[in-house]
């Protein structure tokens, strides 16, 4: 077996395990999981009305910052 | 009686009649129906059935003028603008006891115009609300949030809390990668070490080696910055600590394995530099975890002091700020209220509840020319009381001012693994050069002998040594929590193994601080209905007692209402049912009505008559708690000095003395004197445990070295203190003696072992005996020996 198959799976492997971890890192700076009670709800509660109030909601933020303009 | 029915918004069960129909639903009071239309209205009814059979708390409508929360003043202290430009508040929201509560405060506020964003953490109950604020006003947001029957206050996220959890969250980070990087880097260690036994060829190992470096970069760089920036401040203030000897150790094998790696000969070591980041990491991390917030301490005073107080002037009763209230102002204090400022009576009397200051639960009777001090609450007095002194010096703002100082004033006791550290990391420090030197001008080639010098600071790099400490404390630490016993820090264990004083609060640490009931005499059968309907309209703690006596006597027992109820202070209850009069209180309140009885006894007595005619007498008296007397003569056998402080007079406090074995006690003890007391000692060289349960004990909680408090003790107290008892037991306290001295006996251990492991290895080093193999064997064996001596001892407590 040559040792570029070797070096190959280790590269591959290491990046897509990077790859996890940078999805995981970016969760916590976004803070998904500072409540894990949210957390674990968000599962139980979130129906078609959550997902609706959600984009309502950027959206209503959307049109306060274009209305509102503070300086 | 009729039946029991629940109330169609909080859930909680009244009889029938005491109710109000409105329509099909029927409502425990005018809150709970008002709250109800209001979800109606909103389109909220789902929150019922997402709440399912969790009980609410009634909304109250005793809350304070919502306009202030307009006031400049208020803005600039609470409200900070976010990068949009909008407005953001810290708010603590109270009432939250479900999932589906939180969903219907986001739900409620995300309906109002101008609400951006409304995020409720279930887990602390802590809401950041952003909006704008030219659309709607905080009050109105404040308004909302009351309107569906909860309550919010402001807190100041900025202070140390949000440092606090910004610190836990970058550990956390760090620890993420480096934990990663390990686990990856062992199983390309595990091909490496497999093929130094069985031949593997110099590029399969430059490969492995490679990508060991690859994994190994970021923690060392990312994950190992704590130890970089810990050596730096270490230096700058001329302190050779533990980081220090962390950060050059894995820096410099660090370096000779890449070395390693680019010359293509030896032993590469980055499995080690990647081990021993992530294994110190891991013991500060929990360390930062356990970190206790003062900041969320003094928020919480905060709370408990209303702004406001009413005063009487031109005749009229006028709301003014505390702070603006002067020396001669009447203020008008009615039952229920806290007593904000200190004063004498000039009208009314009434009992006081100055727990608060004493501890003892025995209400307090005051009347005319009487002192009322700040602090204590009015159990049923309606008073008007002239003020002596301004807040500013009043015996509650110097409570909270002694408290903030006393926070930060905290005494440390050095920890014994880094006293030694300093002295160890220099030595090696100093060794590796001068072995680097000794063979350099011996004479070798330069290589030669920046390797041995290496070698010497690789061998001793401090893994067995940074983790005797937090090996021995994590199992310390499992088998507290596994007791009931929480160190709220690593360190404390050690600091309490030194302890040569123990101070003990009586009321509700050695004594269960509650009147109990411990004989009941009834002369006439009577139904407990009406006794129990008339205490339980009672705040008075002998009341309470005798309510929550008769329902465990009694389950489901119903209450009615009176015709009349009059509350007499100092005396007890009079009542009145369908014509007949019942009688609940003292002997003073049967003197009165000219009832006459010769019952003598110690304890405190509570009378019931019906009709002129006493039908039972309740003898109630506070108790001692199990296992008090064994845990003072094992203080004693290990030859901790006790002393018992009290708030209660004399004559208690050497009864529960006498009994239980102190010899050393103070009574009549304020607060201030508590913490006078602890600071004495530590003047005489004394390292202090105290334990407390209540609010006149926090000073002293805070001042000594570890303060422990019972788990059922007040807010604040649980906040100050070190050490928490989850089941209030005096065993757990003795346990906890017992734990901390076994863990700081392991630290010792730990630390002997990784020393003499260093006396052997390091000579060798130095002698350039070491080949990479012995190296690497002997790191993991030493590290080993570590983790399994503390292991054994928790083997030892499993089995007794």
């Amino acid at each position: 077996m040559d040792s570029w198959v070797i070096a190959m799976m280790l590269g591959a492997s290491i990046f897509l395990g990077a790859l996890a971890l940078f999805a995981f890192l970016w969760a916590i700076k976004n803070g998904q999981f500072d409540d894990e009670e949210k957390f674990l709800n968000a599962a139980k509660y979130d129906g078609v009305d959550e997902l609706n109030d959600a984009v309502n909601k950027e959206l209503k933020k959307e049109k306060l910052k274009k209305e509102y303009r503070p300086e | 009686m009729s039946d029991k029915i629940k109330c169609s918004h909080c859930q909680l069960e009244f009889n029938q009649d005491v109710m109000i129909k409105d329509g099909d639903h029927f409502f425990c009071c005018n809150g709970c129906q008002g709250v109800y239309h209001l979800l109606s209205d909103q389109g909220l009814e789902s929150f019922y059935q997402k709440a399912g059979d969790v009980k609410l708390t009634p909304p109250t409508q005793q809350y304070e003028d919502s306009s202030n929360f307009n006031a400049p003043a208020f803005y600039e202290r609470f409200i900070k603008t976010d990068q949009d430009g909008f407005s953001k508040v810290s708010l603590i929201i109270e009432g939250i006891h479900c999932s589906a509560c939180v969903w219907l405060n986001e739900k409620a506020l995300h309906k109002m115009e101008g609400v951006i964003e409304a995020n409720i953490n279930f887990t602390n109950n802590k809401a950041t609300i952003v909006w704008a604020d030219d659309v709607v006003k905080l009050s109105e947001i404040i308004d909302m949030i009351r309107a569906i029957g909860y309550n919010a206050y402001p807190y100041d996220a900025s202070l140390q809390e949000a440092h606090a959890n910004k610190e836990r969250k970058e550990y956390y980070l760090r620890l993420a990668v480096a934990i990663f990087a390990s686990m990856n880097i062992m199983w390309v260690a595990v091909a490496q070490y497999a093929g130094y036994f069985t031949g593997i060829t110099q590029d399969v190992k430059t490969i492995l080696n490679i990508a060991e470096g690859v994994l190994a970069t970021p923690v060392l760089f990312y994950s190992g910055w704590v130890f970089f920036r810990g050596a730096y401040f270490g230096v700058k203030s001329r302190v050779v600590n533990m980081d220090l000897l962390v950060a050059t150790g894995a820096t410099l094998t660090y370096i000779y394995s890449i070395y390693i790696t680019i010359a293509q000969e030896g032993e590469a070591y980055f499995d080690s530099v990647s081990m021993i980041i992530t294994f110190v990491l891991i013991g500060k991390f929990l360390e930062v975890l356990s970190k206790k917030n003062a900041a969320d301490t003094l928020d919480i005073i905060g709370k408990h002091i209303p702004s406001e107080v009413n005063i009487l002037r031109d005749q009229r009763i006028v709301s003014v700020k505390l702070a603006d209230v002067v020396v001669g102002d009447i203020v008008v204090v009615s039952s229920g209220e806290k007593v904000l400022l200190d004063g004498e009576i000039i009208k009314g009397s009434g009992s006081f509840d100055e727990s608060n200051l004493t501890g003892e639960s025995e209400a307090i009777y005051k009347k005319e020319g009487d002192f009322v001090i700040s602090g204590t609450v009015s159990i049923d007095a309606d008073i008007h009381f002239k003020t002596t002194k301004d807040f500013e010096h009043s015996t509650l703002s110097n409570l909270v001012t002694l408290l903030e100082s006393a926070i930060h004033k905290k005494p440390k006791i050095e920890q014994i693994a880094n006293r030694l550290s300093n002295h160890f990391s220099t030595a090696i420090l100093a060794l590796s050069v001068l072995t680097f030197f000794v063979w350099w001008l011996w004479p070798h080639n330069f290589e030669t002998s920046f390797m041995i010098g290496i070698s010497v600071i690789i061998i001793a790099c401090p893994c067995a040594l940074a983790l005797a400490t937090p090996v021995a404390t994590l199992v310390g630490l499992s088998l507290g929590a596994k007791r009931g016993i929480l160190f709220k820090e690593a360190a404390q264990l050690e600091t309490m193994a030194k302890v040569d004083t123990l101070v003990l609060d009586k009321t509700g640490t050695l004594t269960v601080g509650k009147p109990q009931i411990v004989d009941a005499h009834t002369y006439e059968d009577f139904d407990r209905v009406f006794l129990y309907s008339m205490v339980k309209g009672s705040r008075h703690p002998v009341a309470k007692s005798l309510a929550e006596y008769i329902r465990s006597e009694y389950e489901n027992i119903d209450e009615i209402v009176f015709d009349t109820f009059a509350q007499l202070p100092a005396l007890g209850i009079e009542t009145h049912y369908q014509g007949k009069q019942y009688l609940g209180g003292n002997a003073k309140l049967l003197e009165r009505y000219n009832i006459t009885t010769d019952f003598q006894s110690e304890n405190t007595l509570f009378y019931f008559a019906i009709d002129g005619e006493i039908v039972a007498i309740y003898e109630l008296s506070d108790s001692i708690k199990e296992g008090a007397k064994e845990l003072i003569s094992h203080m004693a056998k290990q030859g901790i000095d006790v002393v018992m402080l009290t708030g209660d007079n004399e004559q208690t406090a050497t009864k529960v003395a006498l009994t239980v074995g102190i010899k050393q006690f103070y009574f009549e003890q304020t607060p201030e004197e508590k913490s006078e007391f602890i600071k004495k000692l530590h003047e005489n060289g004394k390292t202090v445990v105290m334990v407390g349960d209540g609010v006149n004990d926090i000073l002293a909680l805070a001042l000594a070295d570890i303060g422990i408090v019972m788990g059922s003790g007040s807010d604040i107290a649980i906040d100050v203190s070190d050490v928490v008892l989850l089941n209030d037991s005096l065993r757990s306290l003795e346990d906890a003696f017992k734990i901390s001295r076994t863990t700081f006996g392991l630290i010792k251990q730990n630390l002997g072992i990784s020393l003499v492991y260093n006396a052997i290895t390091i000579p060798l080093a130095m002698a350039g005996y070491v080949i990479p193999l012995v190296a690497a064997i002997s790191m993991s064996v030493s590290s080993l020996l570590v983790v399994g001596n503390s292991m054994r001892i928790r083997l030892k407590w499993t089995k007794s």
